[in-house]
C-alpha cells in the first residue's frame, strides 16, 4: 500500500514539476504547481511528518498559491505570455543551475549510503514533531505567544482593511438617526451600499460628479 | 496521550497588558457606531481611559517580580517602568491625534485600536523573557505602526513613509528572526535564563560561529528598530512622511520598547557573552552618535531634524547598555523618560504650528513665534535645550548619568564621544531656537480669526486652522517635565533605580 501511494505521489509530483516549466499558459503552470505541492504533501505524510504535510497544504498549496493565482489573474492569462525567452544565454544558465542542483542532490542521496533503501521508513510513532505535540506546546509552553499571535493577526487584518477601504469622500452624516442606524456600522447592510452606489439612508454625492471615482471603481471591477 | 494542563496565568501581573489589548478591542468595536460624536470624542476618550487603566494597573503591580505564563513574560520593575513610559507616550499621542487628519482618514476606531495594540506590543516586548514572545511582541509593535504611518492616505508622502517603514521594518524583523533562530540553534533553548545558563557553561567569550552569527543578526534586527546607524536610513523619511502624532509615538515609544528589549535580551540572556557584543554595540553607538548629529545639521524640516536627533539620542542611550551594569541601565531608564517628554513637547509644537500656518513641518513655521506664541515657543526652546543637554534640564542630568555609567563601566572613550556629540548637536538645536526668537514672523503666515476648532472641514484640509487647546497643553505639560526633573531629579531617579534593580544579577 505504501509503495502504491509512494509511486502515485512521486509520479504526480514529477509530472506537476514538469508541467510548471513546460506549460506555456501561466495559469495552468500555477495549477500544475498546486498539484506538485499536494503530491509533495503526500510524500511528507508517507514519511510520517504530518505537521509538515499539513503546513505544506495550508501555507503553500493554500495561501501562497492563492496569491500566485491572483497575480496571474492580474498580469494576464492566455494571450499575454509571462515567459520571455531571452535566447540561449538564459537556457544555458538554467541548465547550469539545474545541473548543479542535480549533482548536489545526488551527492546528498549517495552520501547517505542508500541505507534507507531496505528500511521501512520512519518509525510510525515519531519521536517529536507530531501535530499533537506541537498543539500541546501551543497550549502550554508557548500559550502566550499563541494567544498574542491571534491579536497580531487581528490587527494585521484591521490594518489591511484600513489601507484598502474605499474612502467615503464627502460623506454627509445625518443629524438625527434611528436606533438601528445608530447601531449599524457604515458599510454593512445592503448590497447597494456595499458596492458604493447608495449609502444606507445617507446619500453619497452622485457618482457622475466624480469621474475619478468612477474610473477607480471600474478598475476595481476588472480586478475582481 | 495525557491531557495537557495549561500553565498558570497570573491575571494580576498580566493586567496592564490585558487593559491595553482589551481597550484596543473595545475601541475598535465602538468606532463602528454611526454618530460622529461617538467616533470623534468617545473613541479617543475610551482609548485614554484604557491607557489610564493600564498605567494604574502597572503602578499597582509595581512590586511584582515574577515570571508569568510558563516563563513567556517577566513582570518586574524594569518591564513595568518601561510599560509606563510607553503608556504615557501613547496617551500623549491620543491627545495630539484628537483633531488630527490621520484618525479621520483611517477611521477613528481603527486608528486608536492600532495605537493601543502597538502599545500592547511594546509592553510585551519589554516583558519578553523568551525568544518567541520577543518576536511576537516585536511584530505586534510593528504591524500597526506600518499602517499608522500610512494612515493619511491622501498624502503621498504618508504612503511613502508607510511603505518604506514596512519594507525596511520587515527586513529588520526577518534579520532578527534569523538571528533568534540561530541563537536557539546554538543554545537549544528559547527562554532567556536557560540561554544564559547554556552560555555560562561555555565559560569565557563564546566563540561558537553559529551563536556569533545569530548574535550579529539579532543586533542588526534590533538596530533597525531603534534606528541605530548604519541601519537608520529609513528614519528621516518615515518620520517626515508619517502623520506627526504617529511620528511622535514612533520616536518615543518605539525607542523605549526597543531599548527595553535590548536591555533584557543582552543583559539577561546574553550577559555571559558580553565580551562578544559589548565592543560591537560600542562601535555602533559611536557611529550612531556621529551619523545622527552630522545628519541633523543640514535639515530644514523640523520632523527630519528630530528624526536625525533621535538617531543620535539612540546612540547615547546605547552607551548605557554597552557597559552591562545596573548603573548603566539606571541611566538609560532616566534618559528615556527625559527624552520622551522632551520629544513629545517638540512634536506637539510641530503639530500646532503645522495646523496654524499650513507650512507643514518646515522650520519657517516656527519663525518669530517667540513674540506671538510664547506658549509654543517656550516648550520648543526647553525641548531643544534639553535634548542638547543644557544644565538645568533633565536632559543634562540624563546625559550626566549616561557618561558616568560609561566611565564607570570602563568605556570612558564612549563618554567622550557623547560629550563631543552633544556639543555638535547644539548647532542644529540652537538653529531651531534662533528661528523662534531671533527671526521675524514671515508675513505670509495666515492668521486665523476665530478658528473653526470644533468643526474642521470633513475633507481634511492641509490649510491653516487653530491648533486646539490640547496640543498646547501637551506642549506645556511635556516641557514642564524636563525643567521639573532637571531641578528635582529625585522622583524620576527613584523610578530609574527601581527599574535597574530588576537586573539584580548585574552589579
Amino acid at each position: 500500500m505504501a509503495e502504491f501511494f509512494y509511486f502515485l505521489c512521486a509520479i504526480v509530483a514529477i509530472a506537476g514539476a514538469i508541467g510548471v516549466v513546460a506549460l506555456r499558459n501561466p495559469f495552468y503552470a500555477v495549477l500544475s504547481l498546486v498539484c506538485h505541492l499536494f503530491a509533495l504533501a503526500g510524500l511528507f505524510l508517507l514519511l510520517r511528518a504530518e505537521f509538515v504535510a499539513f503546513a505544506q497544504i495550508v501555507v503553500y498549496a493554500g495561501a501562497v498559491m492563492v496569491l500566485y493565482v491572483f497575480t496571474v489573474g492580474y498580469v494576464g492569462g492566455d494571450d499575454e505570455s509571462v515567459r520571455p525567452w531571452h535566447g540561449p544565454a538564459q537556457k544555458g544558465v538554467a541548465l547550469v543551475f539545474a545541473g548543479m542542483l542535480f549533482v548536489e542532490l545526488c551527492l546528498a542521496i549517495l552520501g547517505s549510503g542508500l541505507k534507507a533503501l531496505d528500511g521501512e521508513g520512519a518509525p510510525y510513532e515519531a519521536g517529536f514533531g507530531s501535530p499533537g505535540q506541537i498543539g500541546e506546546l501551543f497550549l502550554t509552553t508557548f500559550l502566550f505567544a499563541f494567544e498574542a499571535a491571534s491579536i497580531l493577526l487581528l490587527i494585521a487584518a484591521v490594518g489591511a482593511v484600513v489601507l484598502a477601504r474605499r474612502r467615503g469622500a464627502g460623506r454627509v452624516e445625518a443629524d438625527r438617526m434611528t436606533f438601528t442606524e445608530f447601531m449599524r456600522p457604515i458599510g454593512t447592510g445592503t448590497t447597494a451600499e456595499a458596492v458604493g452606489t447608495r449609502d444606507a439612508g445617507i446619500n453619497l454625492p452622485a457618482p457622475a460628479a466624480e469621474p475619478e471615482r468612477e474610473q477607480l471603481e471600474s478598475g476595481r471591477g476588472e480586478r475582481a | 496521550m495525557i491531557a495537557a494542563t495549561g500553565p498558570h496565568i497570573d491575571v494580576e501581573a498580566l493586567s496592564p497588558l490585558l487593559a491595553l489589548t482589551g481597550g484596543g478591542l473595545v475601541v475598535l468595536l465602538v468606532g463602528l457606531l454611526r454618530p460622529r460624536v461617538v467616533r470623534e470624542v468617545l473613541v479617543p476618550l475610551l482609548a485614554l481611559a484604557s491607557l489610564a487603566a493600564a498605567l494604574g494597573l502597572a503602578i499597582w503591580q509595581w512590586d511584582a517580580d515574577e515570571e508569568i505564563i510558563a516563563g513567556a513574560l517577566r513582570v518586574d520593575t524594569l518591564a513595568l517602568a518601561f510599560t509606563a513610559f510607553v503608556i504615557v507616550a501613547a496617551a500623549i499621542t491620543v491627545l495630539l491625534s484628537w483633531r488630527a487628519v490621520a484618525p479621520r482618514e483611517a477611521a477613528h476606531g481603527e486608528y486608536y485600536a492600532m495605537l493601543l495594540v502597538s502599545a500592547a506590543g511594546m509592553s510585551v516586548l519589554v516583558q519578553a523573557q523568551n525568544l518567541v514572545s520577543l518576536f511576537i511582541g516585536f511584530e505586534l509593535l510593528s504591524v500597526p505602526l506600518y499602517v499608522l504611518c500610512a494612515s493619511e492616505m491622501r498624502r503621498s508622502s504618508s504612503l511613502e513613509a508607510g511603505l518604506k517603514y514596512l519594507i525596511i521594518g520587515s527586513v529588520g524583523s526577518a534579520t532578527l528572526l534569523y538571528g533568534l533562530a540561530l541563537i536557539y540553534g546554538a543554545t537549544g533553548r528559547t527562554d532567556f535564563a536557560a540561554i544564559a545558563d547554556a552560555l555560562n557553561s561555555v565559560g569565557g567569550p563564546v566563540s561558537d560561529p553559529l551563536f556569533l552569527t545569530g548574535l550579529a543578526l539579532s543586533v542588526v534586527g534590533l538596530a533597525f528598530k531603534v534606528s541605530v546607524a548604519p541601519f537608520h536610513q529609513w528614519t528621516p523619511d518615515a518620520y517626515e512622511g508619517a502623520p506627526t502624532p504617529v511620528t511622535a509615538f514612533m520616536a518615543t515609544a518605539t525607542k523605549v520598547a526597543a531599548l527595553g528589549v535590548i536591555i533584557r535580551f543582552f543583559d539577561v540572556a546574553l550577559i555571559n557573552a558580553q565580551p562578544d557584543w559589548a565592543p560591537a554595540l560600542a562601535a555602533l553607538a559611536t557611529i550612531t552618535i556621529v551619523v545622527g548629529n552630522v545628519g541633523a545639521i543640514g535639515q530644514t524640516s523640523v520632523k527630519r531634524l528630530l528624526a536625525w536627533s533621535s538617531v543620535a539620542q539612540a546612540g547615547y542611550m546605547l552607551a548605557g547598555i554597552v557597559v552591562g551594569t545596573q548603573h548603566g541601565i539606571e541611566a538609560v531608564a532616566f534618559y528615556l523618560a527625559a527624552y520622551l517628554v522632551m520629544n513629545m513637547a517638540a512634536f506637539a509644537v510641530v503639530v500646532a504650528r503645522a495646523r496654524e500656518t499650513g507650512l507643514g513641518d518646515a522650520i519657517e513655521a516656527l519663525e518669530g513665534i517667540g513674540q506671538s506664541k510664547p506658549l509654543l515657543a517656550w516648550p520648543m526652546t526647553i525641548a531643544m535645550l534639553g535634548l542638547a543637554g543644557i544644565p538645568g534640564t533633565a536632559g543634562f542630568i540624563g546625559k550626566f548619568f549616561l557618561i558616568d555609567g560609561a566611565v564607570d563601566g570602563d568605556y570612558a572613550w564612549l563618554g567622550i564621544v557623547i560629550v563631543v556629540g552633544s556639543a555638535v548637536s547644539l548647532v542644529y538645536y540652537l538653529k531651531v531656537v534662533a528661528a523662534m526668537w531671533m527671526r521675524p514672523a514671515p508675513r505670509s503666515v495666515p492668521v486665523l480669526a476665530g478658528g473653526a476648532v470644533d468643526d474642521p472641514p470633513a475633507d481634511a484640509p492641509a490649510g491653516p486652522r487653530a491648533a486646539g487647546g490640547e496640543v498646547t497643553l501637551v506642549a506645556v505639560g511635556c516641557a514642564a517635565g524636563p525643567v521639573v526633573f532637571g531641578v528635582l531629579p529625585g522622583p524620576l531617579f527613584d523610578i530609574a533605580r527601581d527599574a535597574a534593580a530588576a537586573m539584580s544579577h548585574l552589579f
